[in-house]
């Protein structure tokens, strides 16, 4: 198992913690998850192969693109597996009494159920049970860290000590498999009732919030202040680890379902909350996410050539500025240095090596083992040639006479006791400065959530974190009828622990909704 | 009335009364009061390097706890402890903007650091907020037993060395009593380039309660009896010295800040007689010293400061004497 795995255990369970205040809801779920599982085509399934013949097949590798080759393109890394890896991988899976896996799901995936779809051949039903409660699986399927999550709640991991079911590579497989087979199925939605919900901001969230609303009937409006929709997802991810065009295609779908999308508004400017309300908007759901970047606030860090991992990305990812002729095309460095160790390091230094640089390097002042990002991207970047300076932070940027940068002192770290993350404390060594020549840095330690929804709402609540202090259990803030989730209430959380705030607050804006307004 | 104005680190002071710092010069309302009040500058509250670790550590527990703020997989989480760094630093560069827009008199930053590593590239951002000065408050305890004293005292050179290298505002140091050498030690520090020495750094002070059997913080507050140490080696460097001196601890009232300026020191700090006494004795202290150069003949502070120390001494090994043979065999 990871040594990781267990670093992130505390917070998983605080994760169990929270699907816990939704007891009655999983209750309920609970016992359908029980009729289901006695299905006679699961019990005929289960019974057709020994479970040691089923753990005695080893877990699929995903098909990648060459390190070599994939470093020159924007093309995806992750190919998808075959058909056959996919049938092979399903039976694995032995639809345990007690599926752990969905408690580690923060959307409750029915996952042995679109597993076992998979493994009798009928991938297209299978993608049905994933959007059932997941409107954005094939995105899921990519970039959820399904290793600390579900995966790591299997059954072989928990009991057999082995490789876990390769749950995320399955529901890509669902997801992709029915896109491609032009046979989408669009979820059933109720008749309309004309209540109408407004969500701020098209991300992970905010469509997850979408995809429950329209299906009880509401009218939706998501509000985008950019003009794509999809927010992190499309700003925040490279075209290599999720192509827009798979965001497009489970936004399209929700669009289907009736969901209306506002691109250009910026809820607090374009229309602030009360005037929406003077529009007739019921309830609102606040999913405007963490937008702003934070630095080190180290000298130099003015400099040209300097960027955050939010500009950075936004610009290649949605403003074409990895195209020269483009009207704002972004410095393509040689000699580029990311600070950090998340995924978004991740996606920059990778981006920056597409981008043609010769040493694109990660400097982070821990460990490789204490790295946020996930194992998986690691691998890949290490795979493209990324240089790892670990045990690294820098301390001054230099500048050429135009301002632009030219190298960077960098001090050298040791790992001193844990902190109260378990994680051991990064101290910096006195006299181990050095100079790094770098032409352009990108700065990924983490973003503050964005300011301007709570600044046009004085009464809202917010905490120390500068995050909107909701219920748990409803997610509504402290003003009725104003729901939020994702990075807004989190500061920095994942795509799908901000998919489960957008379900949770979906039911909760639900019964508010039942109780204040269909009521009447 | 006799002119107070004195020059201390090359600012301008309107009398030597300097408020230390404490929680009384945390907020832009206190530090206008204080001004008010009669106070000749202000050295804000320090930040210390310690407590921002101990913030940042329950800070990072809450996060921890909460599973509401962030996930493990947060870049925001992993670098939380910068991040929390840069909020409260960020606060005190704002009071320092927020003070300097309204205040008159002098604004001397403080910084409590015990390493160089940290704070340098603070300095600088403290110089760029609008500090007239920066008082540096190195204070290493005197307790590691397998610590090399060489070693231990480079620190304080080092972290000078390189707070100098970051800032044109001027600097002074704030130190404790607690050296093998402390005149050679104190002369070799106002070489360094600083414009200013502060004597002495008063530190906390542990007890325990011998019926509850838990620890207590004593003497929270200082007494006039504190002052003499000082007034020792005030009137001991006075003159001897490349920089300003300033006197701190003990001094309570107009009589302590006379004989303070007596010994040569350029001004005096003063914050346990406004806790226990009010601010408005800031007036009294002003008066009274006003008072006594009326009586004496002065008209302004240099013609008396230094008149006692050591170097016009008449009877210089007196400020040497350590021990009270004397006195004491008088006793019966």
């Amino acid at each position: 198992m990871d040594s990781r795995y267990k670093l992130f255990k505390s917070k998983i369970g605080n994760s169990r913690k929270v699907n816990n205040l939704n007891h009655n809801i999983m209750e309920e779920r609970k016992d359908f998850l029980k009729e289901e599982r006695q299905q006679e085509w699961r019990s005929e399934l289960r019974k057709s192969i020994k479970a040691k013949e089923r753990t005695d097949i080893p877990r699929v590798k995903m098909l990648e693109q060459d390190p070599f080759e994939r470093a020159k393109n924007s093309a995806e890394v992750n190919q998808g597996l075959t058909e056959d890896m996919a049938f092979k991988e399903a039976r694995r899976c032995l639809d345990c009494a007690d599926p752990t896996c969905i408690s580690g799901c923060p959307v409750g995936i029915n996952i042995p159920k679109f597993i076992k779809r998979i493994e009798s051949g009928d991938i297209l039903e299978a993608a049905k049970v994933l959007k059932e409660t997941n409107a954005l699986p094939a995105v899921c399927g990519r970039v959820c860290p399904q290793e600390v999550q579900c995966e790591i709640n299997c059954f072989y991991v928990q009991k057999l000590k082995k490789d876990p079911v390769a749950i995320g590579f399955l529901e890509r497989f669902a997801a992709d498999y029915e896109r491609n087979s032009g046979k989408m199925s669009v979820p059933e939605v109720l008749e309309r009732n004309g209540v109408k919900v407004g969500i701020i901001g098209s991300g992970p969230s905010g469509l997850a919030v979408a995809g429950d609303m329209i299906k009880w009937g509401y009218d939706v409006t998501v509000f985008e202040a950019l003009h794509e929709i999809g927010g992190v997802l499309k700003y925040g991810i490279p075209e290599f680890r999720l192509p827009n065009e798979v965001v497009d295609v489970e936004i399209d779908n929700l669009r289907k379902m009736g969901v209306k999308f506002e691109i250009n508004f910026i809820v607090g400017k374009t229309a602030t909350v009360d005037d929406l309300k003077a529009d007739g908007f019921e309830v609102f759901f606040v999913g405007s996410g963490a937008g702003l970047p934070n630095f080190m606030n180290i000298p130099g860090e003015n400099y040209t050539g300097i960027f955050s991992s939010n500009e950075y990305l936004t610009r290649v990812n949605l403003m074409n500025a990895a195209d020269e002729e483009y009207d704002t095309p972004v410095f393509s460095g040689k000699k580029v240095a990311v600070i950090g160790g998340g995924n978004t390091a991740m996606d920059s230094v990778r981006t920056s090596k597409r981008l043609g640089a010769d040493n694109s390097m990660i400097i982070y002042r821990r460990s490789i083992e204490e790295m946020p990002a996930r194992v998986e991207e690691v691998h890949h970047a290490q795979e493209e040639g990324i240089e790892f300076m670990n045990l690294n932070s820098p301390l001054e940027y230099f500048a050429d006479d135009k301002g632009r940068v030219r190298s960077m002192k960098l001090q050298k770290m040791r790992l001193g006791e844990p902190d109260s993350s378990g994680r051991r404390r990064p101290i910096p060594i006195e006299g181990s400065e050095y100079m790094v020549d770098v032409d352009t840095v990108i700065v990924a330690i983490g973003v503050s959530p964005n300011p301007l929804i709570p600044s046009s709402m004085p009464e809202l609540k917010m905490s120390d974190w500068g995050t909107i202090i909701v219920n748990k259990e409803t997610m509504e803030s402290s003003i009725p009828g104003v729901f939020a989730g994702g990075d807004i209430v989190r500061g920095g959380a994942t795509v799908i622990l901000a998919m489960g705030d957008g379900r949770k607050a979906a039911a909760g804006m639900h019964e508010y909704l039942k109780k204040n307004v269909l009521k009447k | 009335m006799a002119d107070l104005t004195t020059k201390y680190l090359g600012l301008t002071l309107r009398n030597p009364i300097i408020v230390g710092s404490s929680g009384l010069t945390d907020s832009i309302d206190n530090i206008l009061e204080l001004e008010r009040a009669g106070a000749g500058a202000v050295v804000l509250k320090s930040l210390f390097e310690e407590q921002i670790l101990i913030e940042t550590e329950a800070n990072l527990r809450k996060a921890y706890e909460n599973d509401m703020i962030y996930s493990a997989k947060s870049e925001s989480l992993d670098y939380i402890d910068l991040h929390i760094k840069e909020e409260t630093l960020g606060h005190y560069i704002k009071l320092i903007g927020e003070v300097k827009s309204k205040a008159v008199i002098p604004v001397i930053a403080s910084i409590n650091c015990v390493s160089s590593v940290e704070w340098t590239s603070f300095a600088r951002r403290v110089e760029n907020a609008g500090a007239d000065a920066l008082e540096l408050n190195i204070a290493l305890f005197p307790s590691d037993m397998s610590a090399d004293n060489e070693k231990t005292e480079n620190i304080y050179f080092d972290i000078v060395s390189k707070i100098l290298k970051q800032v044109t505002i001027p600097v002074a140091l704030k130190i404790g009593p607690y050296f093998t050498n402390l005149a050679g030690m104190i002369n070799r520090l106002s070489k360094t380039g600083i414009n200013g020495l502060v004597l002495f750094n008063r530190f906390y002070s542990p007890d325990f309660d011998i019926n509850t059997l838990t620890e207590k913080s004593a003497n929270t507050l200082s007494n006039s009896a504190e002052a003499t140490n000082i007034l020792r080696w005030i009137a001991i460097m006075s003159g001897k010295v490349n920089c300003d001196l300033c006197a701190t601890t003990g001094i309570h009232d107009g009589q302590g800040v006379i004989k303070q300026i007596l010994a040569g020191a350029t001004t005096v700090q003063v914050v346990s007689t406004l806790y226990k006494n009010g601010i408005g004795i800031l007036n009294e202290i002003a008066d009274e010293l006003n008072k006594w150069m009326d009586d004496k003949g002065y008209n302004n502070i240099q013609q008396f400061r230094g008149m006692m120390s050591q170097g016009e001494s008449t009877n210089p090994s007196a400020y040497e004497r350590i021990q009270f043979m004397k006195y004491f065999s008088e006793i019966r």
